[in-house]
């Protein structure tokens, strides 16, 4: 066979390739359509391990310290700038501002139950244990997320809409990262609510290797939003621990 | 009958070129179902940079279902074998690189769901890919020497 007789086949053969993906990604639903040529910084860098990456230390139950201590609750345990000065393993010493919280003292699951869901927090108690950390994101631990669940604070889950469909955190929000449309819309609609900022939104997905949560996270970085902690451990965590879940479409 | 004869015999050759072309049309299916899926299959790779993986995640499974197609059907017999092989020398490398440098990724190769396996199954199933990939890559040889003797068969 002949050089030209295949490069024309195989030409063929290709343009038809790409001519059938143009055309069924431009008749696919917002949920199955790509965009081209799509956005993703750190397509070629293999990220390490979770277990190589620290988490912030967190305690239900914060040691007495006195009022006005300044060292943050949430050491900076980004991949992006990890702060040499507060490494994870040191015990967590939050700031706070000498409040009790209801709910404390017990574990972080129970005290979600024994907090009524939506009941207004001070932003500064949140801000007190969760500082705004400026980075896109800090990696926080299961007993961290249900004790910020209880108190109100944005869930987003950044996981397929079909998974949040069949079960996802109790009052979380979908914003599906894979499913570019969908969740372009909704961060524009999040930043149009005007909300502040600096307060804490956690992120998740489905836990393990999965980094949906960080892309996610990236993208609400970029958006404006200072607070960004991503629930590592992710749902199949949340289910284990008891947490509230609920079925069905976003509302 | 020699053993190539036996092995490009036109009876032979029709039914391994169909074997391997429904692997493809199988394998492409469920890509282009669920393109982001695949799409976040191809990004795990780590390979590819940014721009390309959703233009190469689009592109791949319908390239994968023409060959598979055009070697169900007889059509371009030569040229569709040729770039089945092309492709899975492109997977075979793409595994083989990712379990050289120790990044544990589920294959995306018939199922673009995220089975949750962990690290050590996925390195068991990379290799398993790997003999998968070289065991088709055999039908392809097959599928090329077959069709040179049809076309000996054809001049003489």
């Amino acid at each position: 066979m002949n050089l030209r007789r295949f490069l024309a086949e195989a030409g063929t053969l290709v343009g038809l390739s790409v001519a059938c993906a143009l055309v069924s990604n431009a008749l696919a639903g917002k949920e199955r359509r790509l965009p081209l040529p799509g956005d993703y910084p750190n397509a070629t860098k293999v990220t390490a391990g979770r277990e190589a990456r620290p988490l912030a230390s967190f305690e239900a139950e914060p040691p007495a310290v006195a009022p006005g201590v300044t060292e943050s609750s949430s050491p900076a345990t980004s991949r992006v700038s990890p702060s040499p000065e507060t490494p994870a393993a040191s015990p967590a010493t939050p700031s706070t501002s000498g409040r009790t919280v209801p709910g404390e003292g017990a574990p972080a699951g129970s005290s979600s139950a024994a907090l009524a869901r939506g009941q207004t927090v001070p932003p500064a108690e949140l801000l007190g244990r969760f500082p705004a950390h400026g980075q896109p994101f800090v990696e926080i631990t299961g007993e961290a997320a249900a004790w910020l669940h209880a108190r109100g604070v944005l869930f987003l889950d950044a996981r397929r809409s079909r998974d949040f469909v069949q079960g996802h955190v109790s009052e979380a929000r979908s914003f599906p990262v894979w499913e570019a449309e969908v969740v372009k819309e909704r961060v524009e609609g999040l930043v149009a609510e005007g909300r502040d900022l600096s307060l804490p939104v956690v992120l998740y997905c489905s836990g393990g290797d999965c980094e949906d949560s960080h892309m996610l996270a990236q993208t609400l970085f970029g958006a404006g939003f200072e607070n960004l902690l991503v629930y590592r451990d992710g749902f199949p965590d949340w289910v284990k621990r008891g947490g509230a879940v609920r079925t069905g479409g976003p509302a | 009958m020699t053993i190539r004869e036996a092995l490009t015999h036109p009876w032979l050759t029709v039914r391994t070129q169909i074997a391997l072309g429904i692997f493809f049309v199988v394998a492409a299916l469920p890509k282009i179902a669920d393109p982001p899926s695949f799409a976040h299959m191809v990004y795990n790779y780590r390979l590819l940079p940014g721009p390309l993986v959703n233009p190469a995640s689009l592109t791949m499974p319908w390239a994968e279902m023409l060959l598979g197609v055009a070697l169900i059907c007889g059509i371009w017999r030569r040229t569709a074998a040729s770039l089945v092989g092309a492709l899975l020398v492109v997977f075979i490398v793409a595994i083989a690189f990712n379990l050289f440098r120790g990044n544990a990724i589920d294959c995306g190769c018939f199922d673009v769901a995220d089975a949750g396996k962990s690290v050590e199954e996925r390195f068991h199933d990379m290799w398993m890919v790997i003999l998968r990939d070289a065991g088709m890559l055999l039908l392809v040889a097959q599928g090329l020497l077959g069709a040179d003797r049809a076309e000996e068969e054809r001049t003489t």
